[in-house]
């Protein structure tokens, strides 16, 4: 979490007058949200006489949004705040794409695969990861799960790929 | 005595076989989440809803609330033994906990720890079992106004009670109002910001919301920290646990201390287990003739954070269980597990399902005493558990969510979007928005909306309906002063911050 490496103002898009940076960031994008969502809902039906229609209480809510997004971003105008911490990689990208992999697997080639598959991917996510280790704990925990989600807890979901069990 | 009749309702339905059996796991699951470092209480309990599906309502809610109070006691043994606190709630129990074991008082440490959690499960059970028909009775009296407007006290004191920034936490708040407006609206139907995507429909469900945003996001988020924390054990070989009698004597009146003060600040909306024992261990140290004791292994230090992070796990049941109103972000969770079983929460569920709430209450009591049963001998088995690397212990976490999320709907979409509020949930921490009050938002916001809805309706649009009732009033007053007092010495704070002497 320390992101004492790079306190150093080196390296930074944002101009200047930008004195905390976090804030400033944080709050532009809460405005974009706001701004979507109002995007979004713009189609819905707004008050009607003194009853609320399906719109208004996501705009107030947008519309809320949209201010203490403001507010938020001037504090990062006005006041010194902490740089934006710095990003990795490697593991947002594997377990966001472990996930994703997860989530297209599981209907066409069952769970068995598709966890002991995911499970390697997500492993992808630390550099510290001994593959023979992996392998076996997530041969293990796929076997465990392909026992306690059908059979133990009654859940039903496809096993084994589709064109092995036709 | 109808106070004794239903206890002893409860019991009985409590010490059934299966609801026993459900105890006892929760009890187990809990203490294994708090021992662990790395997955809270919150993605547990979201990640065992699906699993829950299966079970009676009953024994489904008791497994829960099991592993809600079993992770507070799980996470003094980790925070005693190796300085390594499993759980938000016993970061303080490390402080002196730690300094006790190092000087070879582990076990009188946990002992304490133990016993003032359960001296404490004991009072909180009681004072549920007492306050919750008088509660319930106010809650009759409140009408839309006062609903929205307990709702905004909730939400503000989750905010007033949030580390960080006032601003932030309430953008984090609305954000999380936002969310929940996704999906259809409940009175015309038409279809909200879901793009006509089938799954959303029904809008995001928060199981989802609250496994990306606490689990996922909190996997990615101890990767980039190096993903192998600190993990050198110090294993002490642990000899008599029992406590000396000035141990007792000690501690005593701070169980008593913590115990009021968590059982207080649990009750309270937005409050909750962390701040109870982080209000507890202050307290301690401000009125102790000699506060330099603190840090150096002084026992009241383990006894009133542990007595008041238990003491409020169960007593923030009770807003829950009478007006209906999650005050925290587990407990709305707990909604969550309800209404997958088809209960509503609220005043309705005292008198419709008294199985369910005495049951509920009095397997607390049951699984505390599990709890310190179980706990003590197995001391050794958690710690060993320490052991289990972080790099095999999080595919396994992702995996097993996965499949979680998976099964709640059979809708691969869900895991999707559990993945993506990850992602998000890693840039609000990396932004330093706190993930909790999106989810009290989220939770709340489909129950405002339609209070406000309702009040404004039956006030003919008239919005002084709020200020013109005099509960409604009360409410947004206290609301309101709390909000200034929140941000008056955010204020100070700010201006006295190069001179602030680092705590805890």
């Amino acid at each position: 979490m320390t992101d004492t490496p790079n306190q150093a103002p080196a390296r930074s898009i944002l101009p200047k007058w930008v004195r905390g940076p976090q804030d400033f960031v944080g709050g532009i994008v809460l405005i974009g949200i706001a701004l979507f969502a109002l995007w979004a809902s713009s189609d819905l039906q707004g008050m009607h006489g003194f009853s609320f229609g399906a719109g208004t209480a996501p705009r107030i809510f947008a519309v809320l949004l949209l201010l203490l997004g403001a507010a938020v971003a001037v504090v990062g105008v006005l006041k010194d705040g902490p740089h934006i911490a710095a990003y990795s990689w490697r593991g947002p990208f594997f377990v966001a794409a472990s996930i994703v992999f997860f989530a297209l697997a599981i209907r066409p080639v069952g769970l068995v695969v598709s966890a002991f598959v995911s499970f390697l991917i997500a492993a992808l996510g630390s550099h510290e990861t001994k593959w023979l280790e992996a392998i076996i704990v997530g041969a293990c925990l796929t076997l465990g799960c392909a026992l306690l989600f059908p059979y133990v807890l009654g859940l039903p979901m496809p096993m084994f790929p589709r064109f092995l069990v036709q | 005595m109808e106070l004794f009749a239903n206890l002893a309702h409860g019991f009985v339905v409590a010490f059934s076989p299966v609801n026993l059996l459900m105890c006892l796991i929760g009890a187990l699951v809990g203490t294994l989440v708090g021992v662990l470092p790395g997955i809270g209480t919150i993605a547990t309990v979201a990640m065992l809803l699906p699993i829950t599906f299966g079970l009676p309502p009953v024994g489904a809610l008791i497994m829960l609330a099991g592993i809600y109070y079993g992770a507070q006691y799980g996470g003094s043994t980790t925070s005693i033994l190796v300085n390594i606190p499993g759980e938000a709630t016993s970061v303080v129990t490390a402080l002196d906990g730690f300094q006790m074991a190092k000087q070879g008082r582990a076990g009188p440490a946990l002992a304490i720890a133990a016993i003032g959690s359960f001296f404490a499960g004991c009072v909180a059970t009681v004072l549920i079992a007492v306050l919750g028909a008088p509660l319930t009775k106010l809650a009759l009296a409140f009408g839309p106004a006062e609903y929205f407007s307990l709702m905004v006290l909730g939400l503000i004191f989750a905010v007033v009670l949030a580390k960080g920034s006032v601003l932030k936490a309430i953008a984090m708040i609305v954000f999380g109002l936002l969310l929940s407006m996704v999906g259809s609206d409940i009175e015309t139907g038409a279809s909200r910001m879901a793009f006509n995507i089938p799954e959303l429909a029904d809008g995001l469900g928060f199981a989802t919301v609250a496994m990306g945003v606490f689990g996922f996001a909190e996997i990615i988020r101890n990767l980039d920290a190096g993903s192998e924390m600190n993990r050198d054990l110090v294993q002490q070989k642990i000899t008599g646990l029992m406590p000396t009698r000035k141990d007792i004597a000690d501690s005593t009146p701070a169980i008593i201390r913590g115990t009021i003060l968590g059982s207080i600040l649990g009750i309270l909306p937005g409050g909750g287990a962390v701040i109870a024992s982080f209000a507890a261990y202050t307290l301690e140290k401000k009125i102790a003739k000699n506060p330099s004791r603190f840090g150096r292994g002084a026992i009241e230090g383990v006894a009133a954070p542990e007595s008041a992070n238990n003491a409020a796990a169960q007593t923030s049941f009770i807003p829950l269980l009478t007006l209906g109103i999650p005050p925290n972000a587990v407990m709305a969770l707990m909604v969550g597990a309800m209404t997958i079983h088809g209960i509503v929460p609220g005043p309705q569920v005292m008198q419709k399902q008294p199985d369910l709430v005495w049951g509920m209450i009095a397997s607390m009591w049951i699984g505390n005493l599990m709890l310190i049963i179980i706990n003590l001998p197995l001391v050794g088995i958690w710690v060993r558990l320490l052991r289990v690397p972080y790099r095999l212990m999080f595919p396994s976490i992702v995996i097993f969510c996965a499949i979680g999320i998976y099964s709640v709907n059979n809708a691969p979409v869900d895991v999707i979007l559990a993945g993506a509020f990850g992602l998000i949930g890693y840039w609000l921490i990396k932004h330093d928005f706190e993930p909790a009050p999106l989810l009290l938002g989220m939770v709340l916001g489909p129950l405002m909306e339609e209070n406000l809805r309702r009040a404004l309706l039956i006030s003919r649009g008239d919005w002084s309906v709020f200020v013109s009732r005099p509960l409604s009033a009360v409410l947004l007053a206290i609301a309101g002063g709390l909000l200034v007092l929140a941000v008056l010495p955010a204020l100070r704070a700010k201006r006295d911050e190069v001179f602030v002497e680092s705590e805890s």
